[in-house]
């Protein structure tokens, strides 16, 4: 098949092919947000070796395709993974570590970690366990190859389509002007 | 010197008010005045307790005060001395210790932040590790950690909205 | 060369610029960040910026009991995860009176070591990254998890054990554990000549370590550096003999220390204190007792502690490690303050070493301190 204009280019059929492509090349983000973080070395190098399955760390976000959320997300870090998040260019991915990011996990009620990641940003799968296992991870990573090349990992294209649900919540957290419980005197 | 010898000299030598307790032995307490914290400070320092380990509040909310304390440590005499002080839980403030220890300035900025007391002549109060924060120090006994919890973060209805 | 680039006119000035070093930055350990105010490639000012990493385990640990807390203070310190049950649990060991059997004692400091073998492979790894030299984060990684598979085995876990509770270890050791590990410090042992002639005989990993950071005797002290770092610069101390906890009183071990106080004093202290564990381990496993492994401990769910307060602290790979923990008499505890190993190396003594140094350095003097951030973010 030749593909000589534009209409070629939007048809289903090259979408296919181009999903295929990005799956054998997902260059995760080099960011370390919590815990979890621990067990990417040893994912990365010589036991698990990350590197056959075509990934690699990337130092900065605008050429990196996944962005892991290693862990729990204390509300100031929420806010450098927002940015980071909107620097990185689409195709895009957010793969959440652990129970933490699900339900807040042992830090359910502290008054510094948030409790769902989902509410901030789109969240393409999750890997559980406390701290999650390399084998784990390299079993998520492949999951996650499987539903880009479905063409079903369209967490960035949801973040678009409600970017104003997202963004109020992202404020309640990051930009309160009023206490949240009522001061009592 | 031994813990004995050390707690004899401080006793003959200090002359203000003091109260020394032995915790183990390689660990002992001594509890003086608000106002004498700085002479207690100095005098221990000037006795080779030159590393400060430590500063930290501790809220007795049902006294209505805040223990502060002071944590010390000697290489030559291998004693830890935990030095401590009452303040007015309704007028937190005590003088600073900067001008002893370069690091005392980040434990209180620490403090100041997690107890709201204020140490008198270190101004350097911008926040430290929290992030926009509007309630009250979240280490007094107080505040309610779950509560607050369930409030900002515990917004699992609205989720369904959207699906 | 370094004079043509650096050379300005007369009335020429480097424009002074913020870098927001972190904590999206390779050269970051951890989740940190460090605002520089830069001036050409030359540091003038810094700023640290923590808290991100900060959980509230100062709070959440008075709102949880006594022996539910083990759970939770792991999670302090990462790669180093031990060191906190067993401040933790002697703290609670002393307020009460219990006294530990001495098997216990010695499975305790096995498993200490193991954990700072780990934490110092860590760090060679870590020197390895800041250096470009990949090779030796490539090795320490997968040498670390021959420790690793060590825990999972014990304790069904790798990273966070949960091992160590108030008045011994959980259980005992399972059979043929012993001759494995002993297995695995004969494999460190022939590894670490393999380090030393990729990383300490290596001539370009030395000048680049070398003067890095210097730091002198008083200094360190003043700034509350410990550990071995603290070594480095030529005091000789060490918690775990001046201070003994587990079973440090009864293993007899030298304290090395080096005369420099720079990136690479610390670097090589590092190396001649993953020998000292090593020994460590051997004799405590050569010693190690018969015995029960537990204390006679309460209903765990409803134990009481006795009222007081006591200060904690234990030797970790980077420093002194301490809780500072007051009880009520009720069954949580009223008050428990964490004072991380690198809190002053990260926070305070950065603030005025790294001024004049160069961007690219900071990275590298990270790594030789061994700042750890979630230990001073709790």
């Amino acid at each position: 098949m030749l593909l000589t204009s534009t209409k070629d280019l939007k048809d289903k059929g090259f979408e296919e092919i181009l999903n295929f492509f990005r799956k054998k090349s997902l260059w995760m983000l080099h960011y370390c947000t919590g815990c979890g973080a621990v067990e990417l070395p040893p994912t990365m190098t010589s036991r698990w070796d990350m590197e056959r399955f075509g990934m690699g760390p990337m130092a900065t976000p605008r050429q990196a395709d996944l962005l892991l959320i290693t862990g729990y997300l204390s509300v100031k870090s929420l806010k450098r993974v927002i940015y980071t998040y909107e620097q990185m260019q689409e195709p895009k991915w957010v793969i959440a570590f652990g129970s933490c990011p699900i339900n807040g996990g042992i830090y359910y009620d502290s008054y510094s970690v948030i409790n769902r990641l989902a509410l901030y940003l789109p969240v393409d799968l999750s890997i559980e366990g406390c701290m999650p296992r390399p084998e784990a991870i390299i079993d998520g990573f492949t999951k996650l190859m499987k539903q880009i090349e479905k063409g079903e990992a369209i967490g960035y294209k949801k973040y678009k389509e409600n970017y104003e649900w997202y963004k109020k919540n992202q404020r309640e957290v990051l930009e309160r002007t009023t206490p949240v419980l009522e001061q009592e005197e | 010197m031994e813990q004995k010898e050390l707690i004899k000299y401080i006793q003959e030598n200090f002359k203000y008010d003091k109260n020394i307790q032995k915790i183990d032995d390689k660990q002992f307490s001594i509890t003086v005045e608000k106002d004498k914290i700085l002479n207690i400070l100095s005098f221990l320092k000037l006795l080779d307790f030159k590393q400060l380990a430590l500063i930290t509040a501790v809220d007795w909310i049902k006294e209505n005060r805040f223990e502060v304390v002071y944590i010390l440590f000697s290489y030559s005499h291998i004693q830890q001395i935990l030095v401590k002080t009452f303040i007015d839980r309704d007028k937190p403030e005590i003088e600073t210790i900067k001008t002893l220890w370069e690091v005392a300035s980040m434990y209180e900025r620490d403090v100041h932040e997690f107890f709201g007391i204020d140490f008198i002549g270190n101004d350097d109060k911008r926040p430290l590790i929290l992030h926009n924060w509007k309630d009250k120090p979240p280490l007094r006994k107080d505040f309610d950690s779950l509560k607050y919890s369930n409030k900002i973060f515990g917004k699992f209805k609205k989720d369904e909205e959207n699906d | 060369m370094t004079e043509i680039l650096t050379y300005l006119g007369k009335d020429e000035q480097f424009e002074k610029y913020e870098l927001f070093f972190g904590p999206n930055h390779p050269g970051m350990h951890g989740n940190f960040s460090y605002i520089l105010t830069v001036e050409g490639h030359t540091i003038k000012k810094v700023d640290p910026d923590p808290g991100l990493l900060h959980r509230g385990f100062e709070k959440l640990a008075e709102r949880r009991k006594w022996m539910q807390n083990i759970a939770l203070i792991p999670r302090i310190c990462v790669p180093e995860p031990d060191i906190n049950e067993v401040i933790y649990s002697i703290a609670v060991e002393k307020l009460m009176g219990v006294e530990v059997p001495l098997r216990a004692q010695y499975i305790r400091t096995i498993i200490l070591e193991m954990a700072r073998l780990g934490s110092f492979l860590f760090g060679f790894g870590g020197i390895g990254g800041a250096t470009g030299l990949y090779t030796a984060s490539y090795w320490s990684f997968s040498d670390r998890d021959y420790l690793l598979d060590l825990f999972e085995w014990l304790t069904g876990a790798r990273v966070y054990h949960m091992f160590i509770i108030p008045g011994g270890v959980r259980r005992d050791l399972p059979s043929g554990w012993i001759e494995k590990l002993l297995e695995t410090i004969d494999y460190l042992q022939k590894r670490l000549y393999e380090y030393d002639r990729l990383i300490y005989n290596n001539p370009l990993i030395v000048k680049r370590l070398k003067g890095i950071g210097k730091l002198t005797k008083d200094e360190a002290i003043e700034y509350g550096i410990t550990g071995p770092n603290l070594r480095a610069t030529g005091v000789k101390y060490d918690t775990r003999k001046m201070v003994p906890y587990a079973a440090y009183d009864r293993i007899d071990f030298e304290i090395p220390t080096q005369t420099e106080g720079d990136g690479l004093a610390r670097a090589t202290q590092k190396r001649e204190e993953f020998q000292i564990s090593l020994d460590i381990i051997k004799k405590a496993v050569k010693d190690l007792p018969d015995g029960p492994v537990r204390a006679k401990m309460p209903n765990p769910l409803k134990f009481k502690v006795p009222k007081g307060d006591v200060y904690v602290k234990i030797e970790s790979s980077r420093g002194e490690h301490a809780y500072y923990i007051v009880s009520d008499g009720s069954d949580k505890p009223y008050r428990m303050a964490v004072r991380g190993g690198s809190y002053t190396a990260g926070l305070v003594l950065a603030q005025k070493i790294l001024v004049g140094m160069r961007i690219e350095d900071v990275a590298l003097w990270m790594a030789t301190m061994d700042i750890c951030p979630p230990d001073f973010d709790r």
